[in-house]
């Protein structure tokens, strides 16, 4: 059966009507937080403790847009005897807002998890200089990154976690020799 | 005509009333914008003050309480002959300020044109009421005595300007008729020439319409109105092709 | 002095209807127009859901610089505005709200001439600024105002035409006096065509091929800046009212309601008014514009012959009843 004519118009003309009916979508911003997804990408926190200055994020980053100044220090050796160590020290970190892309390779690329997407976005300035975040800056946002998702209960534990706690028993086990102090402070899941 | 004529009242043009005053000076003011219209170099600044003419004559009908005419005035004439006239100029050749080859050579065969024409009118006006004085007190010229008057006393001069009105419609439908052997013509639609019902004396005569209406009514959703969608649609097409050469040009 | 003071009060209520209701119009569409969207249109001026916003654009128009081009005819560029805008207020002094000598603001005998002819003026506005621009796209949309309006003058024309042969009269108090209700499916054709025709004259979406904003910028308004631009908004809006409340008159009937008391019969033409001006914004809203050769077919090919042949069952029925 062919289509009644004018039917297309009418229902264009339905169309309108049934979403002005409708609830609006407008997002009324700066009075109404807006209900982001808890990983939104808004900015990037640097966890510094975590970095060690190995460059690939500044050399990864297609815009050029961080900045990161070290020099190196020594280490005293650790045993009596032993190879004095070369360490890096973080001078500066910093991203400059106005030139990133929000491409997150950065935060890929890390090897060491310094860098992290905080679900933060309202940080505009009237000034583009103040868009270059420096490192306390960028290490204040870390405060604003959601913790990691829980692990699924029957879940392995992670492999950091596992060696540190066996470092931590072994030395527990060496400064106190006597056998019924030495499992006390053992949380379950350690198997 | 029952225009309400008074028989021997003591009427003279000295001591003039408020509508006598207002009807000379618009006068004066339609006459002045008229000379203008006719001597200005600059071709749309003639058609506005054309407008401003046809404006003024309107203006005087309204004072001779002739009301349908006046306003037919400004339909017809400002509203779409003006209109008509400025797409014209403007489709063809509209260059802000003056245009010293606007001129044309028989201006004296106009001014004659125009002085035998104007004779003629203030002839037969002058002829036809000599010194009868018509009194104004009441509306003389309304819609419902226009109409009686045209349709009772006049309807054969009536009929004949709308046969002159269907030999213009004829002409331009064989103007705009493309020629067969020419390409790309649409000749095949266009053979069956015929005259549109698309009269503009609709607006004044809505009796003659609806004769001629129910007349062409028949073929008028067959092929009548298809053709003469045709012929406006590529008149339209030249049209706008020839604006963008007017544009190129300029 | 009485009747001067009378004839003063109308043209002041006229005068400010004519200021008031254009903004109102305007604001409905803001909103309307958001919400059919799944917008919320304005919402900050003047506090509450933005009533204020037209306010405030007045307010930054008066602001702007009043800008002729160096090569515009300038006189006729400043009055083009004026020509515009000056027709809608005439238009508005014509028509009836109510029963009766008071709710009109001046009975005119021939009133369906003297609206439409006084409508058609108002084009001349565009066409001047079009030409006096001294601008190709300006020159264009003028072009195409004028193209546009000598295609559908003529079905208006007739679709008026129409209810008047049906009324006996021109007047427009008389039509809506004359009004009966089994007119509307008599003349609802012809309602159709004067409304489509009228929004065409207008250049109201889908019908806005002279000021196509892809094509040629704002077509005849290219060139204009602060207040004078606001007056030829202020006319479109103003256009829209005069449509509206003309279409109410000629062919919903005006003041008369289903179950109206004599003294509601301002709120019944308003009323229409506003139903039908909210079918502006909601045509405006829905359909995309038409080209300009859809446009000029239109009214050839469909709207003209529909009038016509509205007219002829006019006619027959009217001397059938007689």
């Amino acid at each position: 059966m062919p289509p009644v004519p004018g039917s297309g118009l009418a229902k264009g003309l339905a169309v309108t009507l049934r979403t002005m009916t409708k609830k609006t979508v407008t997002e009324q911003y700066p009075e109404v937080q807006p209900e982001l997804p808890p990983r939104t990408r808004g900015v990037i926190g640097l966890f510094e403790e975590n970095c060690t200055v190995c460059m690939l994020c500044a050399r990864e980053c297609p815009d050029w847009c961080i900045y990161i100044d070290s020099h190196k220090e020594t280490v005293p050796a650790a045993a009596p005897g032993g190879r004095e160590r070369s360490r890096n020290v973080l001078d500066r970190f910093a991203i400059d807002f106005s030139l990133c892309m929000y491409c997150g390779i950065c935060i890929e690329v890390c090897p060491f998890d310094a860098l992290f997407w905080s679900p933060e976005f309202e940080y505009a300035e009237t000034d583009i200089h103040e868009l270059t975040h420096e490192r306390d800056k960028l290490r204040d946002w870390m405060w604003t990154v959601p913790a990691p998702p829980a692990l699924d209960p029957g879940a392995e534990e992670p492999k950091e976690l596992a060696a540190a706690r066996k470092a931590a028993d072994k030395l527990a086990a060496e400064q106190e020799p006597e056998p019924d102090t030495a499992p006390a402070p053992k949380p379950e899941g350690d198997e | 005509m029952n225009l309400h004529v008074a028989a021997d009242a003591p009427q003279g043009f000295l001591s003039p009333t408020g509508v006598e005053i207002a009807f000379v000076l618009v006068g004066l003011v339609t006459l002045g914008a008229a000379i203008i219209t006719v001597t200005t170099r600059q071709l749309v600044h003639a058609a506005l003050w054309l407008v401003v003419a046809l404006g003024g004559l309107a203006v005087e009908y309204l004072l001779l309480t002739a009301e349908f005419i006046a306003w037919v005035q400004v339909l017809i004439y400002v509203g779409s002959v003006v209109v008509l006239l400025l797409f014209g100029l403007m489709l063809t050749r509209a260059p802000i300020g003056r245009s010293p080859d606007a001129d044309s050579g028989n201006r004296p065969a106009a001014l004659a044109v125009a002085l035998a024409a104007a004779a003629a009118l203030v002839w037969v006006v002058v002829d036809a009421f000599r010194t009868q004085w018509i009194k104004l007190d009441k509306p003389q010229g309304t819609t419902d005595v226009t109409g009686s008057v045209l349709f009772r006393h006049w309807v054969l001069p009536f009929e004949a300007l709308s046969v002159l009105l269907l030999a213009a419609l004829v002409g331009a439908i064989v103007l705009s008729r493309k020629s067969k052997d020419e390409p790309g013509g649409n000749g095949r639609q266009n053979r069956n020439g015929r005259p549109t019902p698309k009269a503009p004396r609709a607006q004044s005569d809505p009796k003659a319409q609806s004769a001629q209406t129910s007349q062409s009514g028949q073929t008028s959703q067959s092929g009548q109105t298809s053709q003469s969608g045709q012929t406006s649609q590529s008149g339209q097409t030249s049209q706008s092709d020839q604006a963008d050469q007017t544009e190129r040009t300029r | 002095m009485n009747d001067a003071l009378d004839v003063a009060l109308r043209l002041l209520v006229v005068f400010v209807v004519f200021l008031t209701l254009p903004l109102v119009i305007g604001q409905t569409e803001h909103k309307v127009m958001a919400h059919m969207q799944g917008r919320l249109g304005p919402m900050y001026a003047g506090g509450f859901h933005g009533w204020a916003q037209l306010v405030a654009d007045g307010v930054k128009f008066a602001q702007k610089e009043d800008i002729v081009p160096a090569d515009a005819d300038r006189r006729v560029f400043q009055l083009a505005p004026a020509v515009a805008l000056l027709p809608y207020l005439l238009v508005l002094l014509a028509i009836p709200i109510g029963p009766g000598e008071g709710a009109v603001g001046e009975v005119i005998d021939a009133g369906i001439f003297f609206v439409l002819a006084v409508m058609g003026v108002g084009v001349l506005g565009s066409l001047m600024a079009g030409w006096a621009s001294a601008n190709k796209f300006s020159l264009l949309g003028g072009l195409r105002t004028a193209a546009q309006l000598l295609a559908y003058e003529l079905p208006m024309l007739l679709a008026a035409a129409s209810v008047a042969m049906a009324a006996g009269t021109v007047s427009l108090p008389g039509i809506v006096a004359a009004f009966e209700w089994w007119w509307l499916p008599w003349q609802i054709v012809g309602a159709i065509v004067f409304f489509v025709a009228g929004l065409a004259e207008l250049q109201r979406p889908p019908f806005d091929m002279p000021v196509a904003d892809s094509e040629i910028i704002f077509g005849a308004y290219t060139e204009y800046t602060g207040l004078r631009f606001a007056l030829f908004l202020l006319a479109e809006y103003a256009g829209i009212v005069v449509l509206c409340g003309l279409t109410t008159v000629l062919f919903l009937g005006g003041w008369h309601g289903p179950w109206g008391a004599d003294g509601l019969g301002w709120v019944w033409t308003l009323l229409k008014t506003a139903v039908l001006a909210f079918i502006v914004i909601w045509l405006r809203v829905t359909y995309p514009r038409l080209r300009e050769d859809q446009l000029q077919k239109l009214s050839w090919v469909l709207l003209v012959p529909l009038a016509l042949a509205q007219i002829a069952l006019t006619g027959i029925v009217k001397v059938a009843i007689n």
